[in-house]
């Protein structure tokens, strides 16, 4: 599939996303975007299973700190075990840092061994910027009633080190955590750290 | 092949191997020790576009003093690197730092100051081009122990244009110990660098923390005299990452020596990280290249207490002394003590008769000073005349002022007891009755206030409580010093003229100030408590002038007594409504356009099919006066306020009550500003708690054009 193909029908589809803006603890603003396989994937049709998104972007050297160290595929993989839907979203504008083809992605996937359920393209922004997504990499937790239940950093140390990684507290697991007992995460809201997302505008 | 063999084949492959290694270390070793003949060689590092330097501005370190070394940061052009607040993304540059003679210890970063660097519709906090992150160091005594010291600064980065690349090295620098030092090539960065940090003046301020804004207002004084100030908006930067929403515009205004500057709250600021403790927010606000830090204080009302200087007090007592002397001859207070003065004709031989009249003003305002320390303790906010915004005072002040006309014009006939009551009070002539014309002339002058009084008040009011005692005392020495001078001297007595029929004459002629007086407080009731309330007031203080009159009349005083009692006691009485009827108090502030808040009326209103813009404000609120200024009292708004079905309610929460309470909680608020628009009966909008001229007139706009769909 061309590259403008997913750009045209991703456009129409967030086009048609709803415009409200997402609110801690309040219902996740629903949108549809295109998968790296080609399909429309919305977030309505998770209802009933708890969602993680990551924005992400692979040239960011946050990014980088960690896929290279693993934990983000190790997050993937423990998640999507456990029956909770991934999705990576890349909201890089064409001809900006992070920008893929669909093939681009799915190679990025197989190489670096990563298990989300989805990746998928948001090239005009909308959904990043209905989220408020600021960096790459920023996390967020929808419950299986669809609300917002966590967003904001992925772990408790700002920086590009992966040293730092086992050191830090990370901030999905101890969310997930606190949601399966039945709690409220501790931090429902954290800045997020990371390299600015490579918007369109 | 054997074992034996195989094994001494290997011998020899490990020796080579051994041999090589030690080749390797030994190579390293020299390297390290090149190192110490030639300090700066490692001094330097470079990565992915930026360069980076570990200088030091002495040649040497000199024991027991503070010297400096920095960091010196060059991305290449178009790229950036960050403040301690890196704003929406990034990450500042982190040093850690160490030496092997334990003799220095290292301060914190003086960041120079940072600009706005739009990245999208993100903001970031950094810097361009080549600039150096200075650190003082101080040493100890022990220094002179060393020849030398060797340092290293671990420094990790994120260098970024619109891509990042962060970046790692460790720097060396050896310097050698010496009892005086020269200066390194590198000194002229230092001081270049040093003329681009911000100010070492710290300006006063405060902020008040908002639901979606964060207001904060600080001072110019301190660096008004410097003349570096001009029109150029002001930038705010807030050293805590989660604070404020980085990329949204900051609203600001100017006036008095104050710059307030309203901020949109970010998403991420828990207001719980505030507590008692540690509630100072800092931030750094640039104007062009001049940048100031600020150690900002929650705004509580109080905590301003004035400090004077002492002629500045001086200046101050003088004016509550004039103002304490024009007071004597305010309409409200001269006919009493008119009257006293021509009934003071014998003699006065004691010292406790002459001086009787000036201990009750002087305990009387002493006692005023002291209710408005303690209430002022209690956490209320007082102005002179606090008690004017008691409707009950207002009510009992009416009728002291009446009852004081009426024994003026000789209502009471000799005889009664009420007429002995009234001349004892103003033409007694003993201590005791002295002593009350005092206090009583100090209540009849509690409504007025004379030209010097209010400058000197107001900073009463504000003041530590010693200062408030002294200027109470100026005034009380002021006002009471007229008639003073008049017991104590017979010379001065014999200036005036001598009894006769004119005295009666003019007594009564001085009952009409009286009236004047209490007309004016029937206004200012009528403007506490409506009409109807004024209305009752009238016709209560008619009846009591009825009753006294007849109370001389018939063989009955004791009835009619009791009645004129009953009618000053009403608002206490449980069936007066007149106490508890609401209007919003009158303020000086409000645009013309403007009417005051009112539940009722709001209603009202609204059942019309009016527009309604509720403003929600108050006299110490910094966010309400910056939304004031760069929105409400525009000329756009003032326009789309002045149309016909359009209606601007303003309510004045300077003083709390509960009316306006009970209209915030509705809001989920617990104070102001609160801006809503109605469209009638239809809908509302609560506006944002930043305002700007077009968010206005849209939600008007809106809410017309939602009325008229639905005729």
């Amino acid at each position: 599939m061309s590259i403008k193909r997913i750009i045209s029908i991703g456009l129409a589809l967030v086009l048609s996303a709803n415009v409200n803006a997402a609110k801690i603890e309040d219902a996740a603003p629903t949108f549809t975007l295109q998968n790296s396989q080609g399909e429309a994937v919305s977030l309505s049709n998770y209802k009933g299973k708890y969602v993680i998104l990551e924005w992400t972007n692979h040239q960011c050297p946050y990014v980088v700190k960690h896929y290279g160290s693993d934990n983000m595929q190790s997050l993937q993989k423990k998640y999507t075990d456990e029956d909770v839907v991934w999705l990576s979203i890349i909201s890089s504008a064409p001809g900006k840092q992070g920008y893929v083809s669909a093939d681009e992605a799915n190679q990025l996937s197989a190489d670096r061994n990563a298990a989300p359920t989805h990746v998928l393209f948001d090239p005009e922004g909308e959904v990043g910027k209905m989220y408020a997504a600021k960096t790459t990499p920023h996390m967020y937790i929808i419950d299986p009633e669809g609300e917002l239940r966590y967003a904001g950093a992925i772990d408790s140390i700002k920086s590009a080190n992966p040293a730092d990684i086992p050191k830090a507290v990370n901030y999905v697991n101890a969310s997930m955590d606190a949601l399966n007992s039945g709690k409220s995460p501790e931090k429902i809201l954290t800045p997020p750290y990371g390299c600015s997302i490579k918007y369109k505008s | 092949m054997s074992l034996k063999k195989y094994l001494g084949i290997h011998r020899v492959f490990l020796f080579c191997c051994f041999t090589f290694f030690t080749f390797c270390s030994q190579a390293q070793d020299a390297s390290v020790e090149n190192t110490d003949e030639q300090p700066l060689a490692e001094s330097r590092a470079t990565g992915p576009h930026i360069r980076v330097a570990l200088l030091s501005e002495d040649q040497a370190l000199v024991p027991n003093t503070q010297q400096y070394l920095a960091i010196e940061v060059q991305p290449d052009p178009e790229w950036h690197t960050y403040w301690l607040n890196p704003g929406d993304s990034g990450e500042p540059p982190k040093v850690t730092w160490s030496e092997n003679t334990e003799t220095l210890s290292f301060g914190d970063i003086q960041w120079p100051t940072p600009s706005a660097i739009p990245v999208a519709h993100l903001v970031n906090y950094g810097y361009s081009g080549q600039h150096l992150l200075i650190v003082p160091i101080n040493s100890t005594d022990s220094l002179r122990a060393h020849d030398s010291v060797k340092i290293s600064a671990d420094l990790s980065w994120l260098v970024c244009k619109e891509d990042c690349i962060p970046g790692w090295a460790t720097l060396h620098l050896q310097l050698p110990v010496d009892t005086q030092t020269n200066k390194t090539p590198d000194a002229p960065l230092f001081e270049k660098t040093r003329t681009t940090l911000p100010s070492e003046i710290e300006l006063s301020s405060h902020y008040e923390i908002n639901e979606d804004t964060i207001a904060i207002k600080f001072s110019l004084a301190d660096i008004n005299s410097l003349n570096t100030l001009n029109d150029a908006p002001w930038e705010v930067f807030p050293e805590r990452n989660d604070l404020i929403d980085h990329a949204a515009q900051q609203q600001q205004i100017v006036t008095n020596n104050a710059v307030s500057v309203l901020l949109k709250r970010s998403a991420y600021f828990d207001p719980s990280s505030m507590t008692e403790e540690s509630n100072t927010l800092r931030f750094l606000v640039k104007q062009g290249e001049k940048a100031y830090y600020l150690n900002s204080e929650p705004n509580t009302q109080l905590s301003e207490a004035a400090t004077l200087s002492g002629i500045a007090l001086l200046g101050i007592l003088g004016f509550a002394f004039l103002g304490g002397l024009i007071l004597n001859v305010m309409p409200c207070v001269l006919p009493i003590l008119s009257i006293k003065a021509l009934a003071m004709q014998q003699e006065h031989t004691g010292l406790l008769q002459k001086s009787a009249y000036f201990l009750g003003v002087v305990v009387s305002f002493n006692a005023f000073a002291i209710l408005i320390i303690l209430l002022q303790q209690g956490g209320e906010q007082l102005g002179w005349g606090f008690h004017m915004q008691s409707p009950l005072v207002i009510w009992l002040l009416a009728f002291l002022f009446t009852f004081i006309a009426l024994v003026l014009l000789d209502l009471f006939t000799i005889g009664t007891r009420m007429a002995g009551f009234g001349n004892g009070l103003v033409a007694g002539n003993n201590a005791q009755s002295h002593f009350f014309t005092g206090v009583l002339a100090v209540i009849v002058a509690s409504p007025c206030t004379a030209p010097f009084m209010a400058a000197a008040l107001g900073v009463a009011l504000v003041s530590e409580p010693y200062v408030t005692v002294l200027i109470f005392n100026a005034l009380a020495i002021g006002f009471a010093l007229p008639l003073t001078l008049l017991f104590a001297s017979e010379r001065l007595r014999n200036y005036f003229p001598k009894p006769g029929n004119w005295m009666v004459t003019f007594k009564h002629f001085l009952a009409f100030p009286m009236f004047f007086t209490v007309a004016w407080l029937a206004w200012v009731f009528a403007s506490q408590q409506g009409t109807e309330a004024q209305f009752i007031l009238l016709l209560s203080l008619i009846l009591f002038a009825l009753f006294a009159w007849l109370m001389t009349k018939t063989r009955l005083p004791w009835l009619y007594c009791a009645l004129m009692i009953l009618l000053v006691a009403l608002p206490l009485t449980p069936a007066s409504t007149v106490l508890t009827a609401t209007t919003a108090k009158v303020t000086d502030v409000l645009p013309q356009n403007s009417i005051d808040f009112n539940a009722d009326t709001l209603e009202q209103l609204k059942a019309e099919q009016k527009v309604v813009l509720v403003n929600m404000t108050a006299d110490w609120c910094i966010t309400c006066k910056v939304n004031e200024q760069v929105a409400l009292n525009t000329q756009a708004v003032s326009s789309a306020l002045t149309e016909d079905n359009v209606t601007y309610m303003v309510g004045d929460w300077t003083n709390k009550n509960d009316e306006i309470l009970n209209y915030l909680k509705r809001y989920e608020r617990a104070g102001v500003p609160l801006y809503v628009v109605y469209a009638g009966t239809n809908s509302y909008t609560v506006l944002p708690q930043m305002l700007s001229p077009g968010i206005v007139v849209n939600a008007l706009k809106q809410a017309q054009e939602e009325l008229s769909n639905v005729y």
